[in-house]
C-alpha cells in the first residue's frame, strides 16, 4: 500500500481516483490541480507514487513528470491518458513514467497498475 | 468434398458428424441433412469454438458447428471469401492499439475486410479476427503515419474485456469512404446524439464504468437517492446500462429492536 499524490485538473477525476485508491487500501498524500502544483506538492509530500493527468493548464503532465524526475529520478509516476493518446504514452514512458492508466478509469485496472508500479 | 470432424447442433443437442467441405458449399449430414451454399450465408459469428452461420434464402436459418480451431479456420476462410457480405481487399492492422498503447509487433497485413450483419471480420492468410458490431465503440476516418507518410485510414475502436482496442484499415481513399459509410450504417443502432445525458448524468455513467456502486456514487456526487434513481431510469431507458443487483434498505421492527436489546444485555452481562 502506498502514499499517493493525485494530479488532475478536474475535481471529479480526482475524487474518482481518490475513491478507487482508498478502496484499494492506499493513503492519499495530497492532490494537485495542475503541473506546477504537482511539482511543488511532490517536493513537500514525497509520495510513494503520483497519478498524473496529461492535459492540464499552466504546466502539462509531461512537463510536470520531467520536473518531478529532476527532483527525484526514482519517482514513480503513473500517467492518466485518454483513449487515442498513444503517442503521449510513448513520450511519457520515454520521459520516465513507470506506467499509465487510460480514462475512463476502471477500478481494478487502476489498482493493478498502481500495485505493479509500487512493486517495481 | 473433403470431410472434417465436427459437431452440429440439432434440437438443442450436439451431434457428432463428418462435415463435407467443398469450394462453394458445406454439406451437413444427417440429422440436419443440409447443403449450404456459401453465397446464401448472410451472417457468420464465432463464440469460442462454435461457428454460427445464418443462411438466408426464403427464410432465415441458423446453423451451429462446433469443432477444433483448425477445422473452423478452414470453414470460416471459405465462407468469408464467398458469403453475402460487404467485402473489400485491404491492408489492416488488428489489433493495433490496446488500452491506448500500440501493441508490440503489430503489423500491416494484406487481406480482406468482410462486414456481415453481426461483425467486422479481418481475414488474411494467417488471421481471422472478428470485431462484433455490438462491441464497436467508434469508427472514424483519420490519418496515420504509414512509412513515414500521413495516410488516410479507417480506425475502428471496440471494447474487449473492458478495454478499448483499435484496428486500422488501409486502402484507397474512395474505398475507405465507402467502408466508413457502410460501417457507420451497420453500427447505427449503437449511435447516440450526445445530447441525451446532461453533465451529472454523464458523471454517473462514468462512475458506473469505473465500478462504483450506488452508495459510492451518491456520496461522491452528493446526490439524493431519488435523484440517482431517476438518472438510473434515464440511462436504463437509453439502453446504455442494465440492472445487475437490486439492493434493499430495511429498518428493524419492534420485534427486531427487542431482539437486539436482549442480545446486547446478554453480551454485556
Amino acid at each position: 500500500m502506498g502514499k499517493i499524490l493525485i494530479v488532475d485538473d478536474t475535481l471529479f477525476m480526482r475524487t474518482l481516483l481518490k475513491n478507487i485508491l482508498f478502496s484499494g487500501g492506499h493513503t492519499i498524500a495530497g492532490e494537485a490541480g495542475d503541473g506546477e502544483e504537482a511539482v511543488a506538492k511532490y517536493k513537500e509530500l514525497k509520495p510513494d507514487l503520483v497519478t498524473m493527468d496529461v492535459v492540464m493548464p499552466k504546466m502539462n503532465g509531461i512537463e510536470a513528470l520531467k520536473g518531478i524526475k529532476a527532483i527525484d529520478p526514482a519517482a514513480r509516476v503513473v500517467m492518466c491518458t485518454a483513449v487515442g493518446q498513444e503517442q503521449m504514452v510513448k513520450l511519457a514512458i520515454k520521459s520516465g513514467a513507470k506506467g499509465y492508466i487510460v480514462k475512463p478509469f476502471q477500478a481494478p485496472k487502476v489498482l493493478e497498475e498502481v500495485k505493479n508500479v509500487l512493486a517495481s | 468434398m473433403k470431410e472434417v470432424p465436427a459437431k452440429i447442433e440439432h434440437n438443442n443437442t450436439w451431434v457428432v458428424v463428418k462435415i463435407g467441405v467443398g469450394e462453394d458449399r458445406i454439406a451437413l449430414p444427417e440429422p440436419v441433412n443440409k447443403e449450404i451454399l456459401f453465397k446464401t450465408v448472410s451472417d457468420v459469428a464465432e463464440r469460442k469454438n462454435v461457428l454460427i452461420i445464418t443462411v438466408k434464402t426464403d427464410t432465415e436459418v441458423v446453423y451451429k458447428i462446433l469443432s477444433v480451431e483448425k477445422v473452423l479456420a478452414i470453414i470460416k476462410k471459405l465462407i468469408l471469401g464467398s458469403c453475402n457480405a460487404y467485402r473489400l481487399m485491404a491492408y489492416f492492422m488488428s489489433p493495433a492499439i490496446k488500452g491506448g498503447v500500440m501493441i508490440k509487433d503489430a503489423q500491416w497485413e494484406k487481406g480482406s475486410v468482410v462486414v456481415v450483419h453481426s461483425g467486422i471480420w479481418f481475414v488474411s492468410a494467417t488471421k481471422q479476427i472478428c470485431v462484433p458490431v455490438m462491441e464497436v465503440a467508434s469508427i472514424e476516418l483519420t490519418k496515420r503515419e504509414v512509412q513515414n507518410k500521413p495516410t488516410d485510414v479507417v480506425r475502428i475502436n471496440h471494447l474487449e474485456s473492458g478495454e478499448v482496442v483499435s484496428s486500422f484499415v488501409l486502402c484507397p481513399l474512395s474505398t475507405l469512404q465507402v467502408l466508413y459509410n457502410f460501417l457507420k450504417e451497420t453500427t447505427k443502432g449503437m449511435d447516440m446524439k450526445g445530447t441525451e445525458l446532461d453533465g451529472v448524468d454523464q458523471q454517473v455513467a462514468m462512475l458506473i464504468y469505473s465500478g462504483m456502486d450506488s452508495h459510492a456514487i451518491e456520496n461522491m456526487l452528493n446526490l439524493p437517492h431519488k435523484q440517482l434513481d431517476s438518472i438510473y431510469d434515464k440511462i436504463l431507458n437509453l439502453g446504455i446500462a442494465e440492472v445487475v443487483t437490486i439492493r434493499r434498505e430495511v429498518q428493524l421492527t419492534t420485534k427486531g429492536v427487542r431482539y437486539i436489546s436482549d442480545a446486547t444485555k446478554t453480551q454485556t452481562n
